[in-house]
């Protein structure tokens, strides 16, 4: 039992705050002892690393038998260039890519768009056809690391069929073609306003990309749900669970309603991906309940027990929006702080934030940073010695069960609402949004939450600058002559036929995916291959307002 | 100065950038002070002077999160001048390289508006300046 409120103040004597709380607002006490722990069972609730419910850790011994892969989210201005970033990488010693696509191609547009004019290369690379592709991957070693392609439906589509045709080109074996697309219905209604199609649309695109990678290259991950986005919202830990669990139950919802695919294959190479913000151990506590949760919702909803369904496998990405841009070296700290939270949460793969993202794209010298932001962490600190070194803490056992407890209720809320997909469309999920960002920004204004430099130890002027990386201001027309070119060079009686087929499946029942590839073969762009979801299914616009 | 005229705002994303959250705290603040504000989300440079001249707002604020605002402010400016709208206090705010913000006001852009500004610092520069 825990003592009385009167008891714990005569014990803890005079403390600097009033009350102690979570990134989420949970009551933290000053002390966690047994009592804290009492009700859970040590074989039932937590168990042991490589075992159910995963509480420890997906693997029996975690990063002694592999470290979590250095992935970091990368992509810039022009094929030919992030070719370039690419390769850099990897003789730095990364062991897996992230693309990171320009805006432009996240909503389908091609380069030579009118309407793309401003923003080609902006946040990312451009990738027009499988030419793009082609000329990103030259020389990268595709057998052997894994992508991931990150962008939603519709263009995450086409993206993976470019990916999967130039690998197939040069004689890999799709099915033993490793990598992820994040093909997450979430990711548009968190971040975009422009060309979404609607979320029913969305879903069955999704599942249609699912369904043809179980099929054709099993060893894909064929969606990767991405709660980092929406975190980026200001959202809580527990609220980015349970968005984050609610829209894995959609899509096993819908897979089920189709069945064309057993179930137990259905979901089996799900991935999924999670920020790290500021609290430190609440972060930890969110990693380690996501594992049991999963297991459970797997096992008690849907009866599965084949651990490749079970185990919850995941990529975090410290927060871009703890990041300041007042004294951005301060961010190194809080990367490094995020990154070692990620690690005792037991990331699969990692990305360590540059520096200066408040600010630009990330520089060469941040890039390098953030690559040796991890690898210092896996090679001198000596955590990855054993597994899940923090199970059996009282405080954080305790903590990860509280937002566990936290998880499922708002995961009720979710469903009461009437689930995921009704939840985007009819605003509920915006609203939270916006519920967040602006008591976030009254707790920054007040300074009830503190932002070191920013409202508290605040210096009068800026004491230093760091280089900034800019815009390459020729890559729209550099992409647009080469698109051009493309256009003329190319077989367009069969990109005209291609792109006549996909129209015919985007509206009929079947699975898009074989049209998709075939098209993506003929070098159609993704400009023209989106036009046809787009009209197809029509677009929508996220109720995002203020 | 303050006007006797309501202040009348219109906040937007130009374009395709979807980073929404200094748009809604920006509007939220113009709001409480009393002003009106029209919450446009993203909108093409046309777009952006239809809506101003349809609204007839006297401050346009605008939010970039990358950097394309100098393509895209000069294209929203002309874009004001074609349809006879340049009695406007353009604001803009987001992620702007100081070293850009000359070339900015020369263009007509009144003030520019980082992370960590003061929103009541923001809120008096728009009363004194918006034009009437």
């Amino acid at each position: 039992m825990a003592k009385s409120p009167d008891t714990m103040t005569q014990a803890r004597g005079k403390e600097i705050k009033e009350e102690f709380l979570s990134g989420s607002d949970i009551l933290i006490k000053r002390l966690y002892t047994p009592e804290d722990v009492a009700d859970i069972n040590y074989d039932k609730d937590i168990g042991l690393p490589g075992e159910p419910p995963y509480l420890r850790g997906i693997h029996p011994n975690m990063y002694r038998g592999r470290l979590w892969t250095i992935r970091r989210y990368s992509g810039t201005h022009t094929p030919e260039e992030t070719n370039k970033l690419y390769k850099r990488e990897y003789e730095l010693g990364q062991t897996g890519f992230s693309i990171a696509l320009s805006v432009t191609t996240g909503y389908g547009l091609d380069s030579d768009d009118p309407r793309a004019a401003a923003d080609v290369g902006v946040a990312g690379v451009p990738v027009d056809s499988l030419q793009d592709m082609e000329i990103m991957f030259d020389g990268l070693p595709v057998e052997n690391v894994s992508t991931a392609i990150l962008t939603c439906p519709v263009t995450i589509l086409p993206l993976t069929a470019m990916y999967c045709v130039m690998a197939e080109k040069r004689g890999v074996d799709l099915k033993q073609l490793n990598g992820t697309s994040l093909n997450d219905i979430m990711t548009q209604t968190s971040m975009a306003n422009w060309n979404v199609v609607p979320p029913p649309h969305t879903m069955r695109l999704a599942v249609d990309l699912i369904e043809w990678c179980c099929e054709n290259v099993p060893k894909w991950h064929p969606v990767l749900f991405d709660a980092y986005n929406y975190r980026e919202q200001d959202i809580n830990a527990f609220q980015e669970l349970a968005i984050l669990l609610a829209t894995a139950i959609g899509y096993i919802e819908e897979g089920k309603g189709r069945g064309r695919v057993p179930l137990d294959k259905f979901f089996r190479r799900f991935s999924f991906d999670m920020g790290c913000h500021n609290d430190f151990f609440e972060e930890i506590a969110k990693f380690r309940a996501a594992r049991r949760m999963w297991y459970r919702i797997v096992t008690e909803r849907y009866g599965i027990t084949d651990p490749e369904c079970t185990k919850f496998r995941f990529h975090v990405q410290s927060s871009g929006c703890t990041h300041t841009t007042a004294e951005p070296l301060n961010n190194i700290i809080r990367i490094a702080y995020q990154t070692l939270a990620a690690a005792l949460g037991g990331a699969q793969s990692v990305h360590a934030n540059s520096y200066e993202e408040g600010l630009c794209l990330p520089t060469e010298q941040g890039m390098l940073l953030s690559i040796r932001t991890e690898q210092i962490l896996q090679e001198e600190t000596n955590i990855i010695n054993t597994v899940d070194p923090l199970g059996g803490s009282y405080y954080v056992e305790w903590l990860t069960s509280e937002l566990e407890r936290k998880t499922w209720d708002y995961l009720k809320k979710i469903e009461s609402a009437g689930g995921i997909v009704a939840a985007i469309q009819s605003g509920w999920i915006h609203r939270e949004y916006k519920e967040a960002i602006l008591e976030r920004q009254r707790r920054v204004a007040s300074g009830e939450a503190v932002v070191v430099g920013v409202n508290k130890y605040v210096l009068p002027t800026e004491p230093y600058q760091v280089p900034l990386h800019r815009a390459n201001p020729n890559a729209t027309e550099l992409q647009t002559k080469k698109l051009q070119k493309l256009r003329m060079e190319r077989d367009n009686v069969a990109v005209s036929q291609a792109i006549e087929r996909l129209n015919e499946v985007a509206s009929s029942d079947e699975n898009v995916m074989p049209a998709v590839i075939e098209a993506v073969r003929t070098y159609a762009t993704i400009g023209e291959m989106c036009d046809v979801f787009y009209k197809a299914c029509g677009v929508w616009r996220p109720p995002m307002s203020a | 100065m303050t006007t006797e005229r309501k202040i009348r705002v219109l906040m937007a994303k130009p374009w395709i950038d979807g980073h929404w959250r200094g748009l809604i705290v920006v509007t939220q603040a113009l709001r409480n002070a009393g002003m009106e504000v029209v919450y446009g989300g993203n909108l093409t440079p046309e777009q952006i002077a239809e809506i101003a001249v349809q609204e007839d707002v006297n401050v346009i604020g605008l939010s970039f999160l990358v950097d394309t605002y100098m393509v895209l402010a000069p294209k929203i400016i002309e874009e004001l001048r074609r349809k006879g709208k340049e009695d406007v206090l353009l604001l803009l705010g987001g992620i702007i390289f100081k070293e850009d913000i000359p070339a900015l006001k020369e263009m007509g852009v009144a003030e520019v508006f980082g992370p960590g500004s003061d929103l009541e610092e923001m809120v008096e520069f728009v009363r004194q300046h918006a034009p009437a």
